[in-house]
């Protein structure tokens, strides 16, 4: 069994290193006669020179703005800026979107970027313009590219409107990982998303009880698509966090007929119907939900119990 | 040295709760009602299982635990036995290896799947293949 076992760990290593140096990055740069104009540049999007140290500030900022959100580099260093680490954490950058009332959506792969500039939104990325021993950490904005000249257009450091080669961009940007930050209003939806990736960039807004924007935000996921169960549950429950319990209860109503057999759907209606002072119809509800069974079984019965409490 | 690391142990403490405030979304809290993230959550486990299992019934997969010596019911029992985090683990790593295509290609693949599958059943407790695995006590 040893030397079957070492033989295996022994293949498994070689071919985990095999693939490890073929990685490809798999953008697709535009063409100069593709269907866009060439060169290519986001509208409206500002450019803010960075100060020292400060190009997540400054980044930040720059998409924020686009988003419709008005905040200064200052205002957004006070929220990602670590003095100590004369930087800007990534998971800094992201809970400072939802601070401010947007979606943090992080690039599920680095070709989605030419399709989300081609869109219209930009991307923040982080970059690495320094050896991988010597890293110099940067985050810039892409903007545009310029595919008659092979150039990704970037606002970054004090420079607006920065080329930078295909080749040369894709290799700093390699060292993150090809980390790409979007900054999207709640109407907007990402143009290379999953349904479940966007869900969860939006779920933790409505667990932060920002009812509004996430409840947009699970809207405009209807929209895409219609048959989501998660984007339905998360309208109801922003209605019922929102106070607004004879909307929730209409919501969750029409969900379950849409949805039959879906108990989290009985299980927050009853939430609702306790609310509401309907106690025992509240009882009904989590029964029925208990009924449909399911992975979330365990949570219904503990609804049941709560509400018996009540 | 031992000077410069007592005087930063503050300083990393602090950091490490800073940045345990930074990561930790801020739960609101709603008594009984069912959030999205828990239902997401739960989809993701169930599509999880579904891939794993769709992945294990695969042929060639099938002989390379067979060529391997392992009974491939043995293998699915074991991944039952995983928890919801390890098999959303394992789905992912299911998902980024290469689509299959020749011979040499699947091969790889299914060695490497195995290979995590023994490691996380060994770390279980389930298996005593890789010596170098502390095993987990009860």
């Amino acid at each position: 069994m040893k030397a079957a076992s070492v033989r295996l760990l022994a293949v498994a290593i070689l071919t985990v290193i095999l693939f490890g140096c073929a990685g490809k990055t798999g953008i697709g740069w535009p063409r100069p006669e593709g269907r866009l104009p060439d060169p290519y540049l986001i509208a409206e999007i500002p450019f803010y020179p960075q100060k020292v140290h400060q190009c997540g500030p400054a980044a930040l900022a720059m998409a924020l703005n686009w988003s419709g959100v008005a905040a200064s580099p200052q205002e957004v260093a006070e929220q990602v800026f670590t003095p100590a680490r004369k930087g800007s954490l990534q998971s800094a950058m992201v809970a400072a979107v939802r601070r401010n009332d947007r979606i943090a959506f992080l690039l599920a792969e680095p070709a989605d970027l030419i399709d989300e500039i081609a869109a219209g939104h930009p991307v923040i990325v982080l970059q690495n313009l320094g050896l991988s021993w010597v890293p110099v950490w940067h985050y810039a904005v892409v903007v545009g590219w310029n595919a008659t000249a092979g150039e990704v257009i970037l606002h970054s450091g004090t420079t607006s409107f920065k080329p930078t080669a295909f080749a040369t961009f894709e290799r700093t940007w390699a060292r993150s990982s090809f980390w790409g930050l979007m900054v999207l209003p709640p109407s907007r939806l990402p143009a290379a998303a999953q349904e479940a990736d966007y869900l969860a960039a939006v779920s933790p807004l409505e667990g932060m009880g920002r009812w509004q924007t996430a409840m947009r935000a699970y809207r405009s996921a209807l929209e895409r698509w219609p048959d989501s169960l998660p984007a339905t549950v998360g309208i109801g429950v922003c209605l019922y966090g929102l106070g607004a319990l004879e909307s929730a209860e209409v919501h969750f109503r029409d969900a379950i007929e849409h949805f039959p057999g879906e108990g989290v759907l009985f299980n927050n209606l009853a939430q609702v119907l306790l609310d509401q002072g309907r106690r025992d119809e509240a009882l009904d509800a989590v029964r029925q939900a208990i009924e449909c069974g399911g992975p979330l079984k365990a949570h219904f019965e503990q609804t049941l119990k709560e509400i018996r409490n009540h | 040295m031992r000077k410069v690391r007592k005087a930063l142990k503050p300083v990393s403490l602090l950091m490490a709760i800073f940045m345990l405030v930074l990561c930790t979304p801020c739960q609101t809290v709603l008594a009984r009602m069912i959030p999205t993230e828990t239902v997401l959550d739960a989809a993701r486990v169930d599509a999880a299982r579904t891939q794993v299992s769709t992945f294990l019934a695969r042929q060639d997969v099938v002989d390379v635990l067979v060529s391997q010596g392992i009974d491939p019911a043995e293998a699915t029992a074991r991944i039952a036995g995983l928890s919801d985090a390890e098999v959303v683990r394992l789905a992912d790593r299911i998902e980024q290896l290469p689509a299959g295509g020749d011979t040499f290609a699947t091969i790889v693949i299914a060695s490497i799947v195995i290979f995590v599958i023994l490691l996380i059943t060994d770390i279980m407790g389930f298996t005593d293949i890789f010596p170098f695995v502390k095993k987990k006590r009860i």
